[in-house]
């Protein structure tokens, strides 16, 4: 009986419906975090009848014929790369893009990866790093005399030290835009990594044509929206138990016929 | 005697093809663009099972072939901005993947590392002038229910909706495409509507699908049982009528 093997590849469909919907919700505080959706596809189709098929001599054909699917599969499970909320923490070195763009951030194995998390800090050497200690692209570093630090909207950061009342320019930002930000991998600890899919970084100063800008002093918030990974949750759980009620009919109908005896 | 499991044979097994149909369509109840299916059954009239020239043919239950229900389905709001969903009965994007044009209702769309409109497996998306490719350098693509993309306000392409004269001539290929199975070339749907940062649901409907499973369990164990029954007259009539007193 292929019910039972269709239903079985519903199920799974729907267990990692639940399993993306979870991630989302567990990361509905994370800082830069792009919610996650799986999208499902039919599985392959086996024709029982071929549509177009003569069913008798005189040319006579089938009009629809039989196809029977065998299930579904998950197609994908896409990022949705909508802006988060911009959220105001007041940090020294905190940022939000407002628009397109990720930041640049060199790993310790010398790869360059992205990022939407703008809540930077210093470092002993006064450089701009990530909260695990990666150093961002490009290399911006704060005198120790430094008394106040701006970031204008197209990524110039600037510097008041002490004693001194024109504030001097230590660095500009930049930002890397992708054909499909969705091709991107997402290695964990909020950070991306270019892809064949996603294409090779386009580097831009913020503020110019396709590229967001620069909101010192706030952090993007996830762009979970808590209601609606609720009730996709319920959907997804109505599905999976409907899906284990065709197995069900299906096993019972098996055994009616195993009991039937002459 | 044997007409009536025979009978009974022929409509169990309708139903168990039926019951493979309602679990697809149960198990596609979340996939985008989906189309609820039904067999459909009707009766062959056959030959006699054995010889007897007084009693009247037979009936048996045949399945004639599948029917789709193209119906729209309700749009759900996703925010992505390459997400499409069309509004407009039986109209499909046009799409091709190499092994030539296919068809769907599922507008998940994203953009290869060149910049070409393409569906998560990676079928291009075809518009008026053949493939769509977006600039990675100019702003959100944005998308005029007409089909109209344009990025900065400068039209870059349009999406082509096109729509068949018979939905019969389209087989479906898996991952959510249709393909074109007879010669007839699809036409243009200028009614259709497409809508961004929306995705189409399945138009399965759960509750009618359960009814269906329940009734298709309920009519196999009757028949079931009549087989059942039958062969228990037989056996009596072996029995009885081979008693020697």
């Amino acid at each position: 009986m292929r019910a039972l093997r269709t239903a079985a590849s519903g199920m799974a469909a729907q267990q990692l419906n639940v399993e993306v919907i979870s991630n989302n919700i567990a990361n509905m505080n994370t800082v830069g975090f792009k919610r996650q959706r799986a999208e499902f596809q039919d599985l392959l189709y086996q024709n029982v009848e071929r549509m177009g098929a003569q069913s008798s001599s005189q040319g006579t054909v089938v009009p629809t014929g039989i196809q029977i699917g065998a299930g579904v599969k998950a197609g994908s499970v896409y990022r949705i790369t909508e802006q988060g909320s911009p959220t105001q923490t007041g940090g020294t070195y905190d940022m939000a893009i407002d628009g397109r763009g990720y930041f640049q951030i060199l790993m310790p194995s010398g790869e360059t990866a992205f990022t939407r998390a703008g809540n930077f800090a210093v470092n002993g050497e006064g450089q701009l790093v990530t909260d695990d200690g990666y150093e961002v692209q490009p290399n911006i570093s704060i005198p120790q005399d430094a008394v106040d630090v701006s970031i204008s909207k197209s990524g110039q950061v600037q510097v008041k030290t002490a004693g001194q009342t024109e504030p001097a320019i230590v660095g500009q930002l930049e930002l890397a835009t992708f054909f499909n930000e969705a091709g991107l991998e997402a290695i964990g600890d909020n950070l991306l990594m270019e892809t064949a899919a996603s294409g090779p970084a386009n580097v831009g100063t913020p503020g110019e044509v396709g590229f967001g800008q620069i909101l010192h002093g706030y952090t993007e918030a996830s762009n979970v929206d808590a209601v609606a990974e609720i009730s996709n949750l319920i959907i997804a759980q109505r599905a999976y138990e409907m899906n284990s009620k065709v197995i069900t009919t299906a096993d019972q109908m098996l055994s009616v016929s195993a009991q039937v005896k002459s | 005697m044997e007409n009536a499991a025979y009978i009974g044979l022929s409509r169990q097994m309708t139903l168990r093809r039926e019951l493979d149909i309602v679990a697809n369509n149960i198990a596609n109840a979340d996939t985008t663009g989906f189309k609820v299916e039904q067999l459909l059954v009707g009766t062959e009239v056959g030959e006699r099972a054995r010889n007897a020239f007084v009693r009247p043919g037979v009936s048996f239950v045949l399945d004639k072939g599948v029917g789709r229900d193209f119906g729209q389905a309700a749009l759900e709001q996703t925010s992505r901005n390459l997400d499409f969903g069309i509004e407009g009965e039986a109209a499909f994007f046009k799409l091709n993947d190499g092994a030539g044009e296919a068809y769907t209702r599922d507008g998940a769309f994203t953009l290869d590392p060149e910049g070409r409109l393409t569906t998560q497996g990676g079928a291009a998306v075809q518009g008026d002038g053949g493939d769509i490719i977006l600039d990675p350098l100019l702003g959100q693509p944005t998308v005029a229910a007409d089909g109209t993309i344009s990025q900065d306000g400068e039209p870059v392409g349009r999406l082509s909706i096109v729509r068949f004269d018979t939905l019969a001539a389209l087989e479906k290929g898996g991952d959510g495409l249709y393909r074109n199975a007879s010669n007839a070339a699809p036409v243009e749907a200028a009614d259709a509507r497409v809508r961004q940062g929306m995705l189409e649901g399945s138009n399965v409907n759960p509750i009618l699908e359960i009814t269906n499973l329940i009734e298709i369990q309920r009519a196999y164990e009757s028949v079931s049982r009549m087989i059942e029954n039958a062969n228990d007259l037989s056996r009596r009539s072996v029995e009885r009528l081979g008693r020697v007193s």
